[in-house]
């Protein structure tokens, strides 16, 4: 198992789509985050609750972006024919899930980790160049941190298991950015009592906010963990069997 | 034990039936071509013999067993199923690391066999810079990289300059006479004639015939005339 985890993790670091997908995450978070940190007045600025929101913004990013390359880390395969020397080297197919599960989550922990401190030292520096006092505290900080990372490597494992039941990129990009970026903030705005058990809300109870809603407003970190982790063992378990019954084209 | 057996091999895609009750088996130190028309089901059936694709009924077999046993598999068979199985912004040495590694085989073994296919000057290059000869060279390079006992080789003469070809003609019978064997698919059956030991024609997804080529008196011609014949379509 260990070598299919090695072999995944090469694949990674071989192309460039990872770094793309990097870089794409961190322009957006930059933008995304300035363009709250200059717009809002001071008033709301000040409020507690409003920065915690803005770190809210990388949670969400960050997310995504580890359930892209999550995703892509399948359908990339699928799409160059890969799959198919990746099967005869491992043809026991529910290893190579595995494989991608891990190295996926690995380096989903990476992206959750970039995108929350680009984000809060983003905030930090903006909310210092307008003199505003900054109310979070290091507690909300270690929280940020800690659970970004581990809601993105969740959220990496979740792209594996979405990846390859649908096996097409575009269809299972697109999927998974309409999911995460329109209806769930949809369910979490509208159905509030049962949005909050979405995976997306989840991964904001773990660090503390997401988009637009703090934590007041979901479900307690622990249950936000246990929610996740059942959402990505779920995932992942669809996947190695779809993967497993059906022909490889 | 034969080296690779179909028993009665059949896939259904719905209503279309794309290898009907297959049957053949290949010896060890053996050649063998395996023809047939567009559409005949050759590379069907060689992703059934590889388990990429779930027979319906029948049986595909290496080495007597069904390819997900076998322990390390790619110690046994190297296969290239289409020469466009690489990630285009991955570098051929990359491509054959990823492998190695899910296989446990050391990387000098990667260096090897890209001196082997010549590939040693484009190796750190992306395969999208890569000439469709290059890749069939880097396709071949990855089903040697664990010294297997079969190669199955989907047309791997496809953008072979002449050089390529006479290189890959004398390194399967090399390859052959070390006592192990190759299947190969291929439509240029000049380049056959000059290559196999043997040859397996199938037509519409059925076996059409096994004909070993000493049986042939003058191979190259006879086996156009055999080919044709036992291929023809109903309207020509």
């Amino acid at each position: 198992m260990t070598a299919q985890l090695r072999s995944e993790l090469l694949k990674q670091r071989t192309t460039r789509t990872n770094a793309l997908l990097l870089l794409w995450m961190v322009g957006l978070v930059v933008l995304v985050v300035l363009l709250h940190v200059v717009s809002f007045g001071v008033e709301d600025l000040s409020r507690s609750d409003n920065q915690l929101k803005i770190l809210g913004l990388g949670t969400g990013i960050g997310t995504l972006f580890a359930a892209l390359l999550g995703a892509m880390s399948i359908t990339g395969e699928v799409r160059h024919g890969t799959i198919r020397p990746t099967f005869l080297a491992t043809p026991r197919r529910a290893r190579v899930i595995v494989g991608k599960v891990a190295a996926s989550a690995l380096a989903g922990v990476a992206v959750g980790l970039l995108a929350e401190a680009l984000t809060a030292g983003l905030e930090a520096a903006g909310l210092a160049a307008r003199g505003i006092h900054i109310e979070l505290g290091s507690g909300d900080y270690a929280q940020l941190l800690a659970g970004g990372a581990l809601a993105s490597a969740l959220f990496a494992a979740i792209g594996v298991g979405v990846g390859a039941v649908v096996r097409n990129q575009v269809a299972a990009v697109v999927g998974l950015c309409v999911w995460l970026l329109f209806l769930e903030p949809l369910l979490l705005g509208d159905v509030p009592t049962a949005g909050k058990f979405a995976p997306g809300a989840s991964a904001g109870a773990i660090a503390g906010a997401i988009q637009t809603q703090i934590a007041d407003d979901l479900v307690a970190p622990a249950v936000g963990v246990l929610l996740l982790a059942a959402y990505a063992a779920l995932a992942s378990a669809a996947g190695s069997i779809a993967t497993t019954r059906r022909d490889v084209t | 034990m034969p080296v690779l057996s179909a028993r009665n091999l059949t896939k259904r895609y719905g209503e279309v039936v794309a290898v009907d009750a297959l049957t053949f088996a290949l010896e060890p130190g053996t050649i063998t071509g395996f023809l047939g028309p567009n559409g005949a089901g050759k590379t069907t059936t060689l992703r059934l013999l590889l388990g990429l694709a779930q027979p319906t009924t029948g049986e595909a077999l290496i080495f007597g067993r069904r390819y997900h046993e076998l322990e390390n598999p790619m110690h046994r068979v190297g296969a290239v199923l289409e020469s466009g199985d690489f990630d285009p912004g991955r570098s051929g040495r990359n491509h054959l690391r990823t492998l190695a590694v899910a296989t446990g085989i050391p990387f000098d073994r990667v260096d090897e066999l890209l001196a082997l296919v010549e590939l040693e000057a484009a190796a750190d290059r992306r395969v999208r810079t890569y000439s469709l000869g290059m890749r069939q060279r880097l396709g071949l390079a990855s089903a040697l990289l664990a010294d297997p006992d079969l190669l199955v080789l989907d047309e791997p003469a496809n953008g072979l300059d002449p050089a390529g070809v006479y290189w890959l003609r004398g390194f399967l019978r090399q390859f052959a006479e070390s006592g192990r064997t190759v299947l190969v698919s291929s439509h240029v059956l000049a380049e056959v004639a000059q290559t196999v030991d043997a040859v397996v024609i199938i037509d519409r997804g059925r076996l059409a015939a096994t004909v070993a080529l000493d049986e042939l008196d003058d191979h190259r011609r006879s086996l156009e005339d055999l080919y044709l014949e036992l291929t023809a379509r109903q309207a020509a």
